[in-house]
């Protein structure tokens, strides 16, 4: 625990805290107190009611008390965590949103998962520039009130790492949809087209590429063709409403929607106008998917439909016992909407449509729900997006077939959880 | 006008206030400095040694002292013969980690400002229960205060006065000055555009190596812990287990001079100079045997007769032609597959705690 003192041990999914803490352990606060409630003997009256809380008595904190909000200390295990042994060193790895504590599409700011390639850069917004050169008419130089001076749209996008799932590919591995998952959020961002900026500096003929380059210690630069800068690509330096954190590039990000999270550069600090792609280390040595005959994809920049059941799953067991059960999860496509999402429970011998609810968006998360009446016996939950492409989220079988083990990114393999007639769930494939 | 003034006043005053507290320490900039060193060093609550040993309680402790740390001989001769770190001694080591103690293992060069030392020196201290208060001592107040004036005072423009620039659609920003794009503008494409005149040996190289990158990427480039490994992995991209290096797997050596002159070493990005980058690049293209000569000089002439081997394949993405996007049909709905479903595979790993490395995990995020 060296590197993150402050975590709660007790959170971390392990073997260990199953076996010593059962359930209210994986559960957290919530857990334990709908637990209590069960225990009661029919006909006894609950504490919960009958006993004088110290809420229903004293007055709270003024309203000063908190000048930024902060959750309730209730929810101090909804947290992003890290699997250390992924990465060297916590300045350049990965942790983890939460996705089986969340609802609805939008991440909370400070529960997006985190990659750094050179730590978090702390930069003063008044000593930030972007500077657009290269092949353009004039290479241009913009402060931050500038770019605040353009025109401005609000757009919801899913960001997700091309290496989300990326440790699954040789079968189950990590129990928790926080781990196997969690390199994803959905942020609606305020900020102003690349095109107009682009158009601002006047891009030449021969400009068919584009370098965005951060200002962090790893100097982060990607090649991105003109086509997709001149589309939807947003340099935007608001996040949910307010001002990115520092962790998602403070003060100002590229998003390059429905495309791999190592392209939506933070601390955007240049963008270059050339002829021909950088081949910089990030879409070079990393980021080109390895295939069985030796060769490598490069440029795999789209994100594939993909879904995945976030409750019930490891870190989030059934409590209730059968009855009324509630499925949720996510959706999402870098090619546009959701169109369908089935539901199975038997291990995709047989689907279901399970229910969108809330707005659905191109290149955003979908949420949906299935509802059924849980009989208590083990199931096997599986969820498979369909995006308006029509394309269908693969099984990891066909994806293998297609890519052998070694590909690292791009695993968009249908997932599945086995629900024990106990209610933990665990991460497995089925034939 | 006048407000004009009372801005320029403001900034002396700034530079006045900082002027007398260039010495003093400050362990919140010495938490940046820190950065530098965290690659190797862990301080804080529960820091355990990494590849250098952890910093808790640095001040009193005898050099060489931590018997689960492997030091190298001269650190614990010198501890044995009488070092203590103590704000002096760090101070000079800091400076100068070999000069101080010949034979350390540490590969860092030194701090370069008298500043960065005693602000890291601070930056410990609070680390350290027998360390001085005096080290400890938090930012004088008229510092502070200044800096605060100095964030909200902007000087004031009469609109109508603005200028407003001719070029583009809505007239905003200015142009960027060479100068300006000769400052950022320092990224290298595989046809030689962008690379600056220099040169430097597979000699030269070597020393640089051992000096600044060997300590993660190990004296052969193998990789130390979880660090990129540089070298070798040839012919091991169809194996169970790839090992992809610049000889086996990289495409371009201009891929290579980019990224050190960019972001190595880690912790100290930008440091390394145009002819020191050519050094380097031309000892990993030795490490790779891509040049045999330990006097091959790599510079901006001869950077175009360098070819990887790997260079050839990697092709575009076709992932849209795998017959499970290709076919792009309605999937089954009901009675799929063979039978019952069964579990073919279970998570191997249930523990993630942070001490479980001994069970590590199949894949990686690279």
């Amino acid at each position: 625990m060296s590197k993150q003192p402050q975590k709660d041990k007790n959170f971390v999914p392990s073997r260990r805290s199953f076996l010593q803490g059962g359930l209210t352990a994986a559960g957290g606060a919530a857990v334990a107190a709908i637990g209590g409630g069960a225990a009661l003997a029919a006909g006894t009256p609950d504490p919960a009611i009958t006993e004088l809380k110290d809420w229903n008595q004293y007055s709270g904190p003024g309203v000063d008390a908190a000048p930024y909000g902060v959750p309730s200390p209730f929810e101090a295990h909804v947290v992003r965590r890290d699997v250390p042994w992924l990465t060297a060193d916590p300045i350049s790895s990965i942790n983890f949103t939460p996705l089986h504590e969340l609802d609805g599409i939008i991440t909370p700011n400070g529960l997006c998962f985190e990659r750094h390639h050179s730590g978090v850069a702390e930069v003063d917004p008044a000593e930030h520039r972007l500077m657009i050169n290269g092949l353009v008419d004039k290479p241009l130089v913009f402060t931050m009130q500038d770019l605040m001076r353009f025109p401005r749209e609000n757009r919801v996008y899913f960001l997700e790492c091309a290496a989300n799932s990326g440790m699954e590919w040789r079968g189950a591995q990590l129990n928790g949809c926080q781990f196997t998952h969690g390199m994803l959020h959905n942020v609606m961002y305020t900020g102003v087209r690349l095109r107009t900026l682009l158009e601002e500096a006047g891009v030449k003929p021969a400009g068919k590429w584009i370098l965005a380059e951060g200002a962090d210690a790893s100097g982060m630069g990607r090649s991105i063709p003109i086509e997709k800068a001149l589309d939807d690509c947003l340099v935007a330096f608001k996040m949910n409403g307010e001002a990115l954190r520092p962790e998602q590039g403070y003060p100002v990000r590229l998003c390059v929607p429905g495309w791999e999270g190592n392209m939506w550069v933070k601390w955007l600090r240049r963008i270059e106008v050339g002829d021909k792609p950088w081949q910089l280390r990030e879409e070079t040595s990393k980021y080109t998917d390895l295939m069985p005959d030796g060769r490598a994809r490069r440029f795999t920049w789209a994100m594939d439909v993909k879904s995945v059941i976030t409750n019930p799953s490891p870190q989030a067991p059934i409590t209730h016992g059968r009855g009324h059960t509630i499925i949720t999860g996510v959706a999402w496509s870098g090619h546009g909407k959701i169109k369908r999402v089935d539901v199975s429970i038997d291990g995709g011998r047989n689907w279901q449509h399970a229910r969108i609810d809330g707005p659905s968006l191109s290149r955003s998360l979908h949420r949906f729900y299935y509802e059924f009446n849980w009989d208590g016996s083990p199931l096997y939950l599986q969820s498979r997006a369909i995006d308006e492409q029509g394309y269908v989220q693969p099984t990891k079988d066909a994806l293998r077939a297609a890519r052998g083990d070694n590909s690292i990114y791009h695993n968009n393999g249908i997932q599945t959880w086995y629900l024990k007639s106990n209610g933990e769930a665990e991460n497995v494939e089925v034939s | 006008m006048s407000k004009f003034l009372k801005f320029t006043a403001s900034i002396v005053l700034l530079g006045a206030a900082w002027a007398t507290n260039a010495n003093a320490q400050d362990a919140d900039a010495g938490e940046k400095v820190f950065h530098k060193c965290a690659a190797c060093h862990a301080v804080g609550e529960g820091a355990k040694n990494k590849v250098g040993p952890e910093l808790n309680e640095i001040f009193g402790r005898v050099a060489g002292s931590l018997e689960d740390f492997k030091y190298s001989k001269a650190m614990t001769k010198a501890g044995e013969e009488g070092l203590v770190w103590d704000h002096d001694s760090l101070t000079e080591y800091l400076a100068k980690p070999r000069d101080y103690v010949k034979g350390t293992k540490m590969a860092f060069t030194g701090l370069k400002k008298d500043d960065e030392i005693a602000n890291v020196i601070a930056y410990l201290a609070t680390f350290s229960e027998s360390a001085e208060q005096a080290a400890a001592e938090p930012e004088s107040a008229p510092a502070a205060a200044a800096v605060e004036t100095a964030s909200t005072a902007e000087p004031a423009v009469n609109a109508a006065d603005a200028v407003i620039p001719e070029h583009g659609v809505h007239h905003l920003g200015r142009e960027a000055l060479p100068e300006e794009i000769a400052a950022w503008d320092i990224d290298v494409r595989p046809d030689g555009v962008g690379l600056p005149v220099g040169s430097g040996t597979v000699a030269d190289g070597g020393v640089l190596y051992d000096e600044n990158c060997a300590v993660c990427h190990g004296v052969f480039g193998e990789g130390e812990g979880r660090w990129p490994v540089l070298s070798g992995g040839f012919d091991t991209l169809t194996a169970d287990r790839p090992v992809k290096t610049i000889g086996s797997y990289w495409p371009f050596a201009s891929t290579i001079f980019d990224y050190v002159h960019r972001a190595m070493p880690f912790g100290n990005a930008r440091s390394l100079s145009a002819d020191q980058t050519y050094a380097i690049t031309a000892y990993l293209l030795y490490l790779n045997d891509i040049v045999t000569e330990e006097d091959f000089e790599l510079s901006n002439e001869t950077f175009s007769e360098i070819s990887l081997p790997n260079k050839e394949n990697f092709y575009p993405d076709d992932r849209l032609e795998e017959p499970n996007f290709a076919t792009n049909v309605e999937p089954c709905m009901e009675n799929c597959g063979d039978g019952p479903a069964e579990i073919v595979m279970r998570a191997r790993i249930l523990d993630v705690t942070p001490d479980g490395d001994e069970e590590n995990g199949a894949g990686g995020i690279d």
